[in-house]
């Protein structure tokens, strides 16, 4: 009974629980926007910051523009505006302690609540006059000491996902899943041409059947996506376009289905054709995007999922969440067998 | 050695059936050119991207029609006889290697052709060599697996559309990649072409296995 049922249980408890710790655990403080972006030396410079889920009128609050480990400068003053808005001036020295004639420095906040936040590239300094030895007599060695942590359980924040960022519990352990129920299929096609059971096609078949769902289901939580980070529905990304493809040749599964009337034919040949088309997809799925520029994480050399994207209260989060859309893609297909199996046997009854 | 002759003997039998029927490779040819023509009237100044697009679309749908015939124009009780004296895996090694021969042919129709009425815009010939060999093998092990998939079918030419054309359309976009490569002016730069190549024939070799592997369930009826 346990074991015959719990998986599923498993499968909801885990979603229940994916839903509700990825949709309500909140983001970490981050900076949205500063302004003005570009600056020039040698003066007082009053920064405008946007901040996002940040506390800035409960403490004190320190701020930094950070050039690399060795030269960074603490803010002269600190204007809080409201709860998510601060002034912050900075005295820029003459000169700069680097050759380059611009130079990016990272906006570093920190405050005992939310914790130190930082936007990577926030001000661009041009230098007219390049004297790198000036500069480091002018830019005196600082320390940025005592950072707080902020407390409780976070997900990153990243400048252009923000709150978007929890759709990783549901886009990509879709695919997870979706890959997951066509090499299920694949397993129960082979089976299907050693034994020629009637059953392991159904299997097979079933199991496209969810796969596909949970194809377009990811393509359309993609889409969503992608309209908020990249700004279009579509855009012609390699692996959108793959994944339509995909979706494209399994569709076409179903129809040559329907072309066969005699039901062991009709099992044999779409066996035959569910293998030769995920041989057909192995190098759509996971060679060619992976040679190609893309906008997704994991392409054109890009680390797949790495330690940038996710973090370790995610992985908690994101590793649960593919099991769980797993084993759910598997009742589903499961109950769609039970239906096969029934419409069959109707059939077989009327004879 | 046995299976050997047995490819060459079969591929002799494809090439006379073929040679035979001259409507048939008749009507091949008069595709290419209707279609060719079509392009050139929709187009008129084709500029290289397009050139190359154009190119690859015309011998993708040619192909289709060309291979569909593979295992469609004989009768089932005839290829029944055909597998009881040979291997069934010789009968369709012997069609995959007639329909390499006959893309081929295609392909240089439809290069001469294209040349003819759309200008011949090639300033670097390999990677285009490379294309349409590679591409031809593809095309042609894919297709004809299919036809002898869709040939069960009473339907076979609308389902040898729909099961092929997605199939295709890996080769299809790396074929075109590599034949890119072709348009630049010998001083330019070199693109790189060795991944894609890889790309290819890896696709090739996986397709190829895939259709010797399933064509021992597939023949039986």
């Amino acid at each position: 009974m346990i074991i015959k049922h719990g998986w599923k249980l498993l499968g909801v408890v885990i979603l229940i629980y994916t839903f509700i710790v990825g949709l309500l655990v909140p983001l970490k403080s981050g900076i949205l926007e500063v302004s003005p972006q570009s600056v020039q030396p040698g003066r007082n410079i009053s920064f405008r910051v946007l901040g996002y889920n940040t506390h800035y009128l409960s403490g004190e609050i320190r701020a930094w523009l950070k050039m690399d480990e060795e030269y960074t400068l603490a803010s002269s003053q600190i204007l809080i505006q409201n709860d998510r808005e601060l002034k912050v001036i900075f005295g820029i020295p003459r000169f700069l302690p680097t050759a380059d004639k611009v130079q990016d420095f990272t906006l570093l906040l920190d405050n005992e609540v939310d914790g130190a936040h930082l936007l990577p590239s926030a001000v661009f300094v041009t230098q007219d006059s390049i004297n790198p030895a000036m500069g480091r007599l002018e830019w005196p060695p600082e320390r940025i000491t005592d950072l707080h942590e902020k407390e409780g359980i976070t997900f990153p924040f990243r400048n252009i996902l923000a709150e978007t960022i929890r759709n990783t519990y549901f886009h990509v352990p879709m695919w997870f899943a979706m890959i997951f129920l066509f090499l299920g299929a694949v397993f129960y096609s082979g089976r299907y041409l050693r034994s020629k059971r009637s059953v392991d096609d159904f299997r097979a078949f079933t199991m496209i059947r969810v796969g596909v769902l949970f194809g377009i289901m990811g393509l359309l939580t993609g889409a969503v996506w992608a309209k908020n980070t990249w700004g279009a529905y579509w855009s012609g990304d390699i692996k959108q376009n793959m994944t339509a493809i995909c979706l494209l040749i399994y569709m076409a599964y179903f129809v040559l289905r329907q072309a066969y009337e005699d039901p062991d034919q009709r099992a044999r040949i779409a066996s035959v054709y569910a293998l030769f088309a995920f041989a057909a997809m192995i190098p759509l799925l996971f060679v060619i995007p992976r040679l190609t520029d893309s906008l997704h994480p994991g392409n054109g050399g890009n680390p797949a999922l790495g330690g940038e994207d996710l973090d370790n209260t995610m992985r908690m989060v994101f590793y649960p969440a593919i099991i769980g859309w797993f084993l759910l893609g598997l009742w589903m297909a499961q109950l769609s067998f039970r239906i096969e199996r029934l419409k069959e046997r109707l059939l077989e009854n009327e004879d | 050695m046995q299976l050997i002759r047995e490819i060459a003997f079969l591929l002799h039998k494809e090439l006379t059936l073929e040679l035979r029927q001259k409507y048939a490779l008749g009507g091949i040819l008069l595709y290419v050119l209707a279609t060719v023509y079509v392009v050139y009237i929709s187009f008129v100044k084709v500029d290289p991207a397009n050139w190359n697009t154009l190119f690859w679309i015309i011998i993708l749908f040619a192909s289709v029609n060309a291979v569909a015939r593979s295992f469609l124009q004989e009768h089932s009780g005839r290829q029944l006889y055909y597998y009881t004296l040979a291997n069934p895996i010789a009968v369709l090694v012997a069609k995959i290697l007639y329909n390499f021969l006959l893309l081929l042919l295609l392909s240089v129709l439809t290069l001469g052709a294209y040349s003819v009425v759309a200008g011949y815009l090639i300033r670097q010939p390999v990677p285009f060599l490379w294309a349409v060999l590679l591409g031809s093998l593809g095309f042609s092990i894919a297709l004809t697996f299919v036809s002898a998939i869709a040939s069960k079918a009473s339907n076979a030419s609308t389902l040898m559309a729909i099961l092929s054309l997605p199939l295709l359309i890996p080769i299809l976009a790396t074929v075109i990649r590599l034949a890119k490569a072709s348009f630049i002016p010998k001083a330019g730069v070199m693109i790189p072409i060795k991944s894609d190549l890889y790309i290819l024939a890896g696709i090739d070799m996986l397709l190829l296995g895939a259709a010797l592997i399933l064509f021992s369930f597939l023949w039986r009826d």
